[in-house]
């Protein structure tokens, strides 16, 4: 596969020096993310998130399967990211490179390891029968800042997601069919999301939100802070570049605490519109399977 | 599960690809992106012609072998319209993305092993296709598919185009045809059983839906009555969504 043409010299100063002067090459402020969409598909567990030009597409999916031996009261739960040449010819299929091994690893430690999906409650049958629960994360179109839009849409899907009902009578599992019973949702703790800061400069001073495919390729160093809403850190990654004070990194997170309640607050209100615009006819509360906490 | 019963179709979606496309059709969404002529790898590399590399990938689950399945019959199919000796030790790259299929409501479906059904291949085919044209890769004619099933139902037979889930399992043999734009047959692909006479109909039905002619239609209800008794007219859809996506670029700013 072709390897992804680098910026030249000139194109990397142009952007240094204009950081310099206070100025992005698309005109935005150094903590301003470009225009976040969040879309629901026709089915239950898609979501669609778009950031500027970046594109990622989430599907959450369940099916019934037999526990790991060594966990018996615990769920499956596992995140598929797969870079395709679909976002750009560089990647290669079955190859996983650099970008799609750290991207998977950030979106396990943010969603799988924060406890964010309750695993307990995804048991049927202790030690035979769990569910287990799958997200594929497929970049549509890379343009920077891959981590947050993958997070983003990862957790909108899995809270936008129905599992089958399911009964036990007489140690017997029944699951149902959508036709039969309502799907119910999964059983959701909270939810984090990622933030991530590209520095810029000899000292590593200059820090920027949502940093473009260009930004990105110029940086001197990142760092990815997950976090909820209530302020609560899952994980703070600073993967090797260049030192930064400990005073900026303070800053950052305190900016990236307001910016996660934005993602909250839109991710709320977009999961709101979906179930009214599925609520046809006012029938959703009678046809729910599923028992009030 | 509302399976709209027009075609739908955008170009040029994704911004960094050559090309791209996205269409939706009776419950199937897929978007693709198409990237060439570019560098190709060694083990691709044709000396006379440029190698066409479809990727079909499931919405959930890690592709299988039905998957590589319907890579190969698009991937041979599409080599034949694309001018492939205009592009000599190059590749033409075809990335599928499925991102909604219908579901069947009465089943549990299982879903760490993908399986796609066979009746997306008309989905597959037309986005490609679409795909193709937004890049600008010549081809000598574009392509148009549909799927058909025939079912047995008291005692008499029953030809479904578009078949929903439902239908597919209930049908005794489910067929997907590919016509070009020369009205000449592309792809024939069937499952199950049937007969020669059936198989007859079958693609009497697929060519009057991919191959018709649009005539200058007079008055609503006719074209209304047109629509219900054959299915969509596919060829002057594709027409159409090239036509409107051509009119937005030239439109002057």
């Amino acid at each position: 596969m072709p390897r992804e043409a680098e910026p030249s010299l000139n194109e990397k100063q142009f952007v240094t020096q204009a950081l310099q002067e206070n100025l992005r090459l698309d005109g935005r402020e150094f903590d301003q993310y470009r225009p976040v969409e969040l879309t629901f598909g026709d089915q239950h567990g898609v979501a669609d998130v778009t950031l500027g030009k970046t594109r990622v597409l989430a599907k959450a999916s369940a099916e019934v399967t037999v526990p790991y031996a060594d966990r018996p009261l615990d769920g499956v739960f596992t995140i598929a990211t797969e870079l395709s040449p679909m976002a750009s010819p560089a990647f290669e299929v079955n190859r996983p490179t650099e970008t799609e091994v750290l991207l998977s690893r950030l979106l396990e430690k943010t969603v799988r390891r924060s406890g964010a999906l309750d695993t307990e409650s995804l048991c049927l049958v202790a030690g035979q029968k769990c569910w287990s629960v799958r997200v594929d994360v497929h970049v549509l179109s890379h343009d920077g800042n891959l981590i947050d839009a993958s997070c983003l849409a990862v957790v909108a899907a899995l809270r936008h997601f129905r599992k089958p009902d399911t009964s036990m009578e007489g140690g017997v599992l029944t699951v149902y069919t959508p036709a039969e019973r309502e799907p119910v949702p999964l059983s959701w703790l909270h939810s984090p999301f990622c933030v991530t800061w590209s520095f810029f400069g000899e000292e590593a001073d200059i820090a920027l939100l949502d940093a473009t495919w260009m930004e990105e390729q110029v940086r001197v160093g990142s760092c990815t802070v997950s976090l909820n809403k209530h302020g609560e850190i899952c994980q703070i990654a600073k993967l090797g570049g260049t030192p930064v004070d400990a005073v900026v990194l303070l800053q950052c997170t305190s900016v990236a605490l307001a910016k996660v309640k934005e993602f909250s607050e839109l991710l709320d209100k977009r999961l709101a519109e979906d179930l009214k615009r599925r609520d046809k006819g006012g029938f959703m509360a009678e046809l729910r399977a599923e028992n009030d906490r | 599960m509302t399976a709209t019963s027009a075609p739908e179709a955008a170009l040029g979606v994704l911004p960094r690809a050559d090309g791209s496309a996205k269409y939706s059709h009776a419950g199937y969404t897929v978007t693709a992106s198409v990237n060439g002529p570019i560098e190709a790898q060694r083990r691709d590399e044709h000396a006379y012609e440029a190698h066409v590399d479809v990727i079909v990938r499931p919405a959930a689950g890690v592709g299988g072998t039905r998957e590589r399945h319907l890579e190969s019959i698009l991937q041979s199919s599409l080599s034949q319209i694309i001018l492939v000796k205009n592009f000599p030790r190059s590749l033409i790259q075809i990335v599928l993305q499925v991102e909604d299929s219908p579901e069947n409501d009465y089943v549990n479906t299982k879903l760490v092993q993908a399986s796609l059904n066979f009746a997306i291949m008309p989905a597959l085919m037309q986005t490609a296709v679409l795909a193709l044209l937004s890049a600008g890769v010549p081809m000598r004619a574009t392509a148009t598919a549909t799927a058909v099933t025939i079912a047995q139902q008291d005692g008499a037979k029953r030809i479904t185009v578009d078949p929903t889930p439902r239908d597919i399992e209930t049908a005794r043999s489910v067929h997907v045809l590919a016509f070009t734009s020369h009205d000449e047959l592309l792809l024939a692909e069937s499952e199950g059983d049937f007969t020669v006479k059936e198989w007859d109909d079958v693609y009497e039905t697929a060519k009057a839906i991919c191959c018709r002619s649009a005539p200058a239609k007079e008055g609503v209800a006719m074209v209304l009555d047109d629509e219900d008794a054959s299915g969509p007219d596919m060829r002057q859809f594709l027409r159409s969504a090239a036509g409107a996506k051509v009119a937005a670029d030239l439109h002057w700013k």
